[in-house]
């Protein structure tokens, strides 16, 4: 069970994550006429001082590069993605780009990462329960950072936050992706009534 | 409000925002080119309606852009481009011809779904935002960071060389309050050297008066009785009298040599700190050589031989005990030049207004990549602990303070050689006739 969401709301929430990122997958697959895998999304509750410790628990010890996005809509929050330095240069040649990677297209690289991926799976999730979600252009939070470094807690404007991990594997290209979705704490509920909602539908 | 105002409404919405508007379809053929995008562009709705954007737009970063756009419609989610990363999708004139100094206008574009009733992406509709003005700010902003960002090194970088001039004034001065208080010791020491050697030559006059003494009683030995005779003959070989008698006068000529070493030693080290005499000087180089030579030649004897070929130049206006610590300096380096011993040259000399001293060795020499850096404070190559690398530095500064020069050549396993080029007038006392007249007296 996730902290701040009974039970049923949180297996509706696994399962419309996987169903979002399993469309998302197929999406991505139709574009890239690659095959594409998205692992099935591990989703828990935790402490906003506990996420450095989890994102170095996500990619070990190494560097990794981050870019952040906001959404806004049914539900208000920020999408976190964070990728380990030598998956980036598979996925730049999915997106369209030619030739060796110059600072700038390395950067709007990982800014369309955590587009993608945000919008599948945040949207995914946003779509089936109903709710208009909205995106802000995204921004780059660095590269080349200690996972340690990525997030601040001091800085953050809340004390839980919802982690979502997700592997993302096109063929033999392989690249780890992890999503955190930080919600507010007020936004937990929003989410919460969002998902009853969705269920009261199934049931009727 | 009807559906027909609404439609009005957002006509007019489209047209006439400062932002550039146009729709694709699945096929990429345009459906909508707004006001903004046909002023910058030169080409108007009309003769785009249905052409295909990529033949259009040849420039068009084809692959990529296909691939958002697609994505765009495959996931149903907004796609973002900014200026800081792709500067412009088209290439238009910016709205800052004049005063603008960038090459096209900055843009950050939004891909938006246009979804159907089913939630199909019917369209992607692309807004294309005029960024140039935010990034001219944005960049002058950053370019003024840079330059606090350097004004802040060079402060830093002050701040250092501060520190340094710090140090080598501390070891500047440490040198000098070591002259000093040497200079101190040895006053100190003067006054019982005095009395020593006052006593040391009464002592040698009562020896000598107790000698003749001695003699007379041994010529009228023989008149003694024989026991008294025996007793005296017995004594005299037991305290080996023929040797005391040699011994007791080579003792007092050694004691005397001894303290005229020191005397000679003390007398150096107040000349070569001359506290009593401080300042500006008229000097004789070559006797500051050979006090220098004799303050340090305990640190020199067993690894130099030290040759002399002075050329008697005039004498020098200069600060003589700052010239000692130099001509100390270069000495003690030269000494410590040598693997095994070696031979030190002081040579003198005269060169039109200006004095020179050389203070060669043949010792290991120094590598031309080290050569421009010895005068660098802290610059050694000495083990940790040795040497504090100021030497040369407080050397460089001193002759320079002499408006003199301080050069080097060296040959690496041949050995070095400093010279020192000193001005012989400064008219830093005042009275230079002084000076004058000291060079004319004859020697
Ligand atoms: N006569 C010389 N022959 C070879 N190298 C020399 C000679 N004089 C100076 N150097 C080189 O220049 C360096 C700097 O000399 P400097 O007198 O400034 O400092 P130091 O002798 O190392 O230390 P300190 O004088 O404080 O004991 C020396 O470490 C040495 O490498
Ligand atoms: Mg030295």
């Amino acid at each position: 069970m996730i902290n701040g969401l009974n039970e049923d709301q949180s297996a509706a929430l696994q399962e419309l994550a996987n169903i979002g990122m399993g469309q998302a997958g197929n999406s991505l697959a139709l574009i890239w006429k690659e095959f594409v895998h998205l692992s099935i999304p591990r989703i828990a509750m935790v402490d906003a001082s506990r996420l450095p410790d989890l994102i170095l628990s996500f990619v070990g010890d190494t560097a990794v590069s981050a870019s952040r996005q906001a959404f806004h809509g049914g539900f208000r929050g920020e999408v976190l993605v964070v990728v380990t330095a030598r998956d980036r240069n598979g996925l730049a040649q999915l997106m369209g780009y030619e030739g060796q990677l110059d600072a700038a297209e390395r950067e709007e690289v990982l800014l369309d990462i955590v587009n993608i991926l945000g919008g599948a799976c945040v949207g995914g999730i946003a779509q089936q329960v109903s709710a208009e979600i909205g995106f802000s252009a995204p921004s780059l939070i660095g590269e080349d950072l200690d996972p340690l470094d990525v997030i601040n807690p001091e800085q953050l404007a809340i004390d839980t936050a919802l982690s979502l991990e997700v592997c993302f594997q096109v063929e033999n290209r392989s690249l780890t992706a992890h999503l955190v979705i930080l919600l507010p704490n007020n936004e937990v509920g929003a989410l919460a009534d969002l998902l009853d909602q969705f269920l009261c539908t199934l049931e009727a | 409000m009807n559906d027909e105002y609404n439609t009005i409404l957002a006509d007019f919405i489209v047209e006439r925002l400062e932002l550039g508007v146009f729709a694709v379809d699945a096929q990429f053929n345009i459906v909508l080119w707004n006001r903004f995008m046909h002023t910058h562009s030169g080409k108007s709705a009309q003769s785009l309606k249905g052409s295909n954007l990529f033949t259009t737009f040849p420039e068009l970063p084809e692959s990529w852009l296909k691939r958002k756009i697609e994505s765009v419609f495959a996931l149903g989610n907004y796609a973002f481009t900014s200026w800081e990363q792709r500067a412009y999708l088209f290439r238009f004139k910016h709205n800052r011809p004049i005063t603008g100094g960038v090459e096209a206008m900055l843009q950050n574009c939004t891909f938006l779904p246009l979804k159907d009733e089913k939630g199909k992406v019917e369209f992607v509709v692309i807004t294309l935002q005029d960024c140039t003005d935010n990034a001219l700010i944005q960049q002058r902003l950053a370019e003024a960071i840079t330059i606090s960002d350097e004004e802040r090194r060079k402060q830093q970088e002050l701040i250092v060389k501060l520190e340094d001039a710090k140090n080598q004034l501390f070891q500047s001065e440490k040198l000098a309050s070591i002259g000093q208080l040497a200079a101190g010791v040895a006053h100190e020491i003067n006054n019982p050297i005095g009395f020593v050697n006052s006593n040391l030559g009464t002592l040698e006059r009562n020896v000598t008066d107790l000698m003749k003494l001695m003699a007379v009683f041994e010529s009228k030995e023989a008149e003694l009785p024989e026991a008294a005779q025996q007793e005296l003959s017995k004594i005299k070989k037991d305290i080996d009298f023929e040797y005391v008698k040699e011994d007791l006068a080579a003792l007092i000529n050694e004691s005397k040599e001894g303290l005229g070493h020191v005397r000679r030693i003390v007398a150096d080290l107040k000349d070569f700190s001359r506290v009593d005499q401080s300042g500006w000087q008229i000097a004789d180089l070559e006797k500051c050589i050979d006090t220098t030579l004799n303050v340090v030649s305990n640190e020199i004897r067993y690894k130099a031989t030290v040759v002399k070929e002075y050329g008697h130049p005039p004498l020098v206006e200069c600060v003589p005990g700052q010239i000692n610590q130099v001509l100390m300096n270069l000495v003690v380096n030269a000494s410590q030049a040598f693997p095994e011993r070696g031979q030190i040259t002081l040579r003198t000399g005269e060169e039109g207004m200006y004095v020179w001293i050389e203070v060669q060795d043949d010792g290991v020499g120094i590598p031309s990549e080290n050569l421009q850096r010895i005068f660098e404070p802290f610059f050694t190559t000495k083990p940790v602990g040795t040497g504090t690398g100021l030497g040369l530095s407080v050397c460089y500064n001193i002759v320079r303070k002499h408006e003199g020069e301080l050069t080097v050549r060296s040959e690496v396993g041949k050995g070095s050689c400093f010279r020192i080029l000193l001005p012989i007038f400064h008219g830093k006392m005042g009275e230079s006739e002084e000076l004058e007249a000291a060079h004319s007296v004859p020697q």
